[in-house]
C-alpha cells in the first residue's frame, strides 16, 4: 500500500463520515421529511442542494474528459446543462410549486385528473432515474477503481452497495443537508486541481480567464501535428448534432424528476425563483472551470507526456493501465509516446490529471473524495425519485391505498436497493462514456416530462389523453433513435445518440397538441387550476374572477 | 378574500410573459444563434480566446446566470407593484401542500 492510497482512502473515509453523521442527525421519521424535506429550505442553501444534486458524475468526472476529447463540439454539454436552468427556472418550477404537489407523476396524475397519466409519468420517471443511475455507479467504478487499483468493474460494485445503503437511509431531509456539504466538498475538490495548474501553467491563479492563450496555444501544437485545431468547431459531429444535442440537455434539464422535486422543498413562487438563480451559480462555478480543467489537461498530456520514452514514463501511468481506461500501444515501434500513440478514454481525465501534473497525494485524494460526493449525492436524489414513483405513486396510489406510512416507507427502500443492484449490473459494463449514458437520460426527460410539464402549465386545453400519448410517443421515437443510431447506425442530418431529444421532443409536442384538440377539453375545474398558475399564491383564480388573498376573511 | 379587476390580473399575468419573451430571446441569441455561426467567428479573439469557443465556455452560461437573477429581481418588483405580500404567499404555500 502506498502513501496515495492512504492519504485518498483517509479523505474519502472523512467526508462520508460527515455526510452519515448530518444524514444520521436528520433521519427521516415521516414520509413527507423523507420526500421533500418539509419545505423549509432557505433559497440559497437550497440552490446548492440542487448544485449537488444536479452536479453528477457526469458534471465531475466526465465533462472535463469530454470537452477534452472533442474540443469545442464539447461545450455542448456546458451551453446545453446551464442553459436548461432557465426553462426551469422561468417556465415550470415556480408554477409546479404553486401546483403542490409532491412529485412529477403527481402534479401530472392530478393536473389532468388522471390515474393512467400518473402512472406514465412514474414508468417515466423510474426509467429516467434508471439510466442516469447507470451513469453514476459508472463514475463511481473509475474512482474506486483507480483507487484500490483494480479493475473498474469491481470498482463499479463496490459503489452499488455505497450508494444502496446510503439512500436507502438517508431520505430527503438528510439529503438536503448532506448535499450542501457535498456540494461544498466537491466544488473545492474540483477548483483545487484547476487554480493549481493555471498557477502551473500561466502563473496566473484565475484559472477562467488565462487558459484562452493555452487554448489559442494548442492551436498551433494542433497544426503542427497536422490535425485539426483543439477549438474548431464541428470536427467530431455536424452542426446539427451540436444544436439537437444542446437542446436536448437544456429541456432534459428542465424535465428531470429529481431536480423539479427540489423545488417543492421551498415555501413559495418567489423562494423558486431565487433557488434556481442560486443554484446556477453554484453550478456554474464547476461549469466554468471545466473547460479550464480540460485545456491544462491536454496542454499538459501534450507537452508533458507526449514525445517522452514509454520506458519512462511516470508510475501513474500503469496504474490508470490498470482500470483499464488508459492505453498506450507504441504504433510505431520507436519507444516514444507520441500524442496521436496514447488512448485516454474521457471519464479517467479528471482523475488522472492531477496525478499527470504532479499535484501531490492531498489534492489526488481531495478529487477522489469530490469525484465520489457527486456520483453519491446525485445518485442518491435518483434513487429518491425511483422510490417515490414507486412507493408513492404507483404501491400507494394504485396498488396498495391502506399501506401504512411504515410499509410505504419500507417499500420505498426496498425499491431502491433493487434499482441499484439492477443499474449495477449494466454499469458493469458500461454502455458508454458517463456524459453520454447521462444524455440518453435527459433525451428521455426531452421526449416525455419536458412537453407534458410545459403543456400542463402553460396551456390549459391539454387533457389527458393527449398528454399520456405525448408521453408514449415521446418515449418510443426517442429510444428508438438511441438504439438505431448506436447500434444500427442511423441519422438525420448527423445527429447522433446523444442529440435524440430533438425527436423526442418534436414528437411529443405534436402529439400532444393533435390529441388534446381532437379529443375533449379538460373539465372548467382543471381549466381554472391551470389559470390560477399565473399569479402568485396570494392570488387565485376561481370561476372567472381573480381574488386577493389578503386575509380579511377567513376562507382562502 | 378580495377581488381582482380582471384587468389587473390580466395586467401582471402580461407583464410577466413581455419579460419573459426577452429573457429568452437573449438566451436563444447568446446559445443557439452564436453556435450557428461559430464558423465564422473563429477569427475573432476575445480576451484571448478565440471568439466562438469564449461564448461556448463562458460568455453563454454567464449570460445565464445573469438572466436568472434579473428574472428573480424584476420578479420581485413586479410582485411588489401589484401589493403581493411575500410573507402571506408564505403562509398560503405552507398550507399549500396536498399529502394524499
Amino acid at each position: 500500500m502506498d502513501s496515495q492510497f492512504l492519504v485518498s482512502l483517509v479523505i474519502i473515509l472523512s467526508t462520508f463520515a460527515l455526510y452519515i453523521w448530518i444524514a444520521v442527525f436528520n433521519t427521516a421519521k415521516q414520509t413527507s421529511d423523507f420526500y421533500v424535506a418539509g419545505r423549509g429550505v432557505p433559497p440559497i442553501f437550497n440552490g446548492m442542494a440542487i448544485g449537488a444534486d444536479w452536479m453528477s458524475a457526469a458534471s465531475f468526472i466526465g465533462m472535463a474528459g469530454t470537452i477534452m476529447l472533442l474540443g469545442y463540439d464539447g461545450l455542448a454539454y456546458i451551453m446545453g446543462w446551464t442553459g436548461g436552468y432557465l426553462f426551469l427556472t422561468i417556465l415550470l418550477a415556480p408554477q409546479l410549486r404553486k401546483f403542490g404537489r409532491f412529485t412529477v407523476p403527481e402534479f401530472i396524475g392530478d393536473r389532468f385528473n388522471s390515474k393512467a397519466a400518473l402512472i406514465i409519468a412514474a414508468i417515466c420517471t423510474i426509467i429516467i432515474s434508471f439510466t442516469y443511475s447507470i451513469g453514476q455507479l459508472s463514475g463511481s467504478g473509475v474512482v474506486i477503481g483507480r483507487l484500490f487499483e483494480i479493475d473498474a468493474k469491481i470498482g463499479t460494485m463496490i459503489g452499488v452497495v455505497l450508494i444502496a445503503f446510503y439512500a436507502a437511509f438517508g431520505g430527503m431531509k438528510g439529503i438536503t443537508w448532506t448535499q450542501v456539504a457535498q456540494y461544498i466538498i466537491l466544488i473545492i475538490a474540483y477548483l483545487v486541481p484547476v487554480i493549481f495548474m493555471s498557477l502551473q501553467l500561466t502563473s496566473n491563479p484565475l484559472p477562467w480567464i488565462s487558459y484562452g492563450e493555452i487554448v489559442t496555444k494548442m492551436g498551433e501544437l494542433d497544426r503542427e501535428l497536422g490535425i485539426s485545431e483543439y477549438f474548431a468547431p464541428f470536427t467530431n459531429g455536424t452542426k446539427w448534432q451540436f444544436l439537437a444535442l444542446m437542446f436536448t440537455l437544456m429541456c432534459g434539464t428542465a424535465g428531470l424528476p429529481h431536480v423539479i422535486v427540489r423545488f417543492y422543498t421551498v415555501g413559495t413562487m418567489k423562494a423558486a425563483r431565487w433557488s434556481g438563480a442560486w443554484a446556477l451559480v453554484f453550478i456554474g462555478l464547476l461549469y466554468f472551470s471545466a473547460p479550464a480543467y480540460a485545456a491544462f489537461a491536454r496542454f499538459i498530456l501534450m507537452t508533458e507526456i507526449a514525445g517522452k520514452k514509454i520506458a519512462e514514463l511516470p508510475a501513474w501511468t500503469q496504474s490508470w493501465i490498470d482500470t483499464g481506461k488508459l492505453g498506450i500501444v507504441d504504433t510505431n515501434g520507436d519507444g516514444i509516446l507520441q500524442w496521436l500513440e496514447l488512448k485516454i478514454a474521457n471519464d479517467i481525465v479528471v482523475m488522472a490529471t492531477p496525478e499527470i501534473a504532479n499535484l501531490g497525494v492531498f489534492v489526488i485524494g481531495l478529487v477522489a473524495a469530490g469525484a465520489m460526493a457527486a456520483a453519491l449525492s446525485t445518485a442518491g436524489g435518483l434513487m429518491i425519485s425511483i422510490s417515490s414513483s414507486f412507493a408513492h405513486d404507483i404501491y400507494y396510489r394504485i396498488i396498495n391505498p391502506q399501506a401504512s406510512e411504515q410499509k410505504r416507507l419500507l417499500v420505498g427502500r426496498i425499491s431502491i436497493v433493487v434499482a441499484t443492484l439492477l443499474a449495477g449490473i449494466i454499469a458493469l459494463n458500461p454502455p458508454g462514456a458517463i456524459t453520454q449514458i447521462v444524455a440518453w437520460a435527459f433525451a428521455l426527460a426531452t421526449g416525455t416530462f419536458f412537453p407534458a410539464l410545459v403543456l400542463g402549465v402553460w396551456w390549459k386545453r391539454a387533457n389527458a389523453k393527449g398528454t399520456m400519448a405525448g408521453m408514449l410517443v415521446g418515449l418510443t421515437v426517442t429510444l428508438v433513435y438511441i438504439f438505431s443510431a448506436k447500434y444500427g447506425g442511423f441519422t438525420i442530418l448527423g445527429i447522433i445518440d446523444t442529440g435524440a431529444g430533438i425527436f423526442g421532443a418534436i414528437a411529443a409536442f405534436a402529439t400532444n397538441i393533435i390529441v388534446s384538440l381532437s379529443t375533449r377539453p379538460p373539465s372548467q375545474e382543471l381549466q381554472d387550476a391551470v389559470i390560477n398558475l399565473r399569479y402568485p399564491e396570494q392570488m387565485t383564480y376561481k370561476d372567472g374572477e381573480v381574488y386577493l388573498n389578503d386575509g380579511s376573511s377567513k376562507d382562502q | 378574500m378580495k377581488k381582482v379587476d380582471q384587468k389587473v390580473a390580466d395586467a401582471y399575468f402580461r407583464e410577466k410573459n413581455r419579460y419573459m419573451l426577452v429573457y429568452f430571446a437573449i438566451w436563444f441569441l447568446v446559445s443557439y444563434v452564436v453556435v450557428a455561426f461559430a464558423d465564422s467567428l473563429t477569427e475573432i479573439q476575445f480576451l484571448g480566446f478565440p471568439f466562438h469557443y469564449f461564448m461556448g465556455a463562458i460568455g453563454a452560461l454567464f449570460t445565464f446566470i445573469v438572466l436568472l437573477f434579473v428574472n428573480a429581481i424584476v420578479g420581485d418588483k413586479i410582485d411588489k407593484k401589484y401589493g403581493i405580500d411575500d410573507e402571506r404567499n408564505k403562509e398560503i404555500g405552507a398550507k399549500n401542500m396536498i399529502d394524499h
